[in-house]
């Protein structure tokens, strides 16, 4: 099938598996589909699965008070997505996940992820490679977000992934960078990169 | 009578559920001022709207519960019944979010005048959760072959599946009666920003 071809490529780009491994994790991810603005995890929910997206765009927010949204994260093909903190603790999330477009992803629960894990270290160790890559992330947009002028993260973001002006809507971008939308256009302006 | 993929009705289901919860959370960080305030003298507050859906899932979710119990593997398939389906079609919205049948609720599911805002909404949230709790395992089960005794009288049973379609639908009625409950109390609407158009 084309979406696993797709995975298979993904995991091949990112940590080196034995054939045994790769082919052990390839089996059985359902897929799954819905449409745009779809929450897919409420808070308040233990992530149950851990998805591939094959196709569209999401997002992770956050509702603070007086009706704040923060966008936490986005993600898009070809990518793993879901709320990676409570699949991995499997606690309660505090934030939403929800497709911002029609969204196709391939989908595979904790317990057989966990039982891959067990049985085969190589897989455990590659889990724990791409999460501290996030960890990387997400720490550094936590310097960006404390040390960063509005100004300085705009570009940082442009730098970093050009591509998300044409595929994100400028709202969400601005909530994800913690600026005003009128903000964000002014600086889209303005700014040269 | 349309017949449904049974998986993918609860998944369609589960996902109208995590959109209340999601209403519920912007209603958490609102003024309790304005979840208190009745738009004129008789008409229902939001919490009051909560409380009201609150004392059916206080039955439902429990009746839903037990009959789950029962040992009948699903069969992919679920045909609605057809007072079900009336029901549900009578309760749920319409696409443009209009109600288009006002009807009357039962006296022993009036809300009190005053209650507290919080512990309303939390109970509500608890409620949704525990509802997809019960979709997600109603996935394994016969959602057409399992009946659930119904509030207003428990002799009659429906379908589990009808159930659930006309709880959420019920649902999904009153969060049209609460946001137009908010535009009446604040004058304007600041409507959840979640569900704006996209740019």
């Amino acid at each position: 099938m084309s979406d696993t071809i797709l995975l298979r490529q993904f995991i091949t780009a990112a940590y080196p598996l034995k054939d045994e491994e790769m082919e052990a994790l390839l089996t059985g991810w359902q897929p799954f589909e819905c449409r745009r603005k779809t929450i897919i995890t409420a808070a308040g929910e233990t992530e149950r699965y851990l998805y591939f997206v094959l196709e569209g765009i999401q997002r992770g927010f956050y509702i603070g008070n007086d009706k704040q949204e923060a966008t936490i994260v986005f993600t898009y093909a070809p990518s793993f997505s879901g709320l990676a903190d409570s699949f991995l603790t499997q606690t309660p999330s505090k934030y939403f996940m929800e497709t911002l477009t029609n969204s196709r992803f391939l989908r595979k629960s904790y317990k057989e992820i966990e039982a891959l894990m067990n049985q085969y270290p190589n897989i455990q160790r590659m889990v724990l490679y791409l999460t501290g890559f996030i960890l990387k992330g997400v720490l550094e947009r936590q310097i960006e977000l404390q040390c960063f002028s509005a100004e300085e993260k705009f570009k940082a973001l442009l730098k970093r992934s050009p591509h998300v002006l044409q595929i994100i809507p400028h709202k969400y971008l601005a909530s994800y960078l913690g600026i005003d939308a009128t903000t964000f256009s002014k600086l889209l302006g303005t700014v040269r990169l | 009578m349309k017949k449904y993929n049974s998986i993918e009705l609860l998944i369609k289901l589960q996902a109208d559920v995590r959109q209340m919860i999601l209403e519920a959370n912007y209603l958490q960080s609102t003024d309790p001022g304005i979840l208190l305030q009745q738009p004129v003298a008789g008409k229902w507050s939001v919490i009051q709207v909560l409380e009201h859906l609150n004392s059916y899932g206080n039955y439902y979710l429990l009746a839903i519960e037990r009959s789950l119990l029962q040992n009948k593997p699903s069969t992919g398939a679920f045909k609605p019944g057809w007072i079900g389906d009336y029901f549900t079609k009578l309760m749920k919205p319409g696409e443009n979010g209009r109600i288009a049948h006002k009807m009357q609720s039962p006296k022993d599911h009036r809300p009190h005048s005053h209650p507290d805002a919080f512990p309303v909404l939390t109970t509500f949230l608890e409620q949704q959760h525990y509802l997809l709790e019960l979709l997600e395992r109603a996935k394994a089960k016969n959602i057409g072959g399992i009946r659930t005794p119904i509030s207003i009288s428990r002799i009659i049973k429906l379908k589990t599946g009808d159930v659930f379609r006309f709880l959420i639908a019920h649902e999904q009625r009153h969060f049209v009666q609460i946001e137009n409950t908010l535009v009446a109390v604040r004058g304007t609407t600041n409507k959840y920003p979640a569900t704006l158009p996209v740019m």
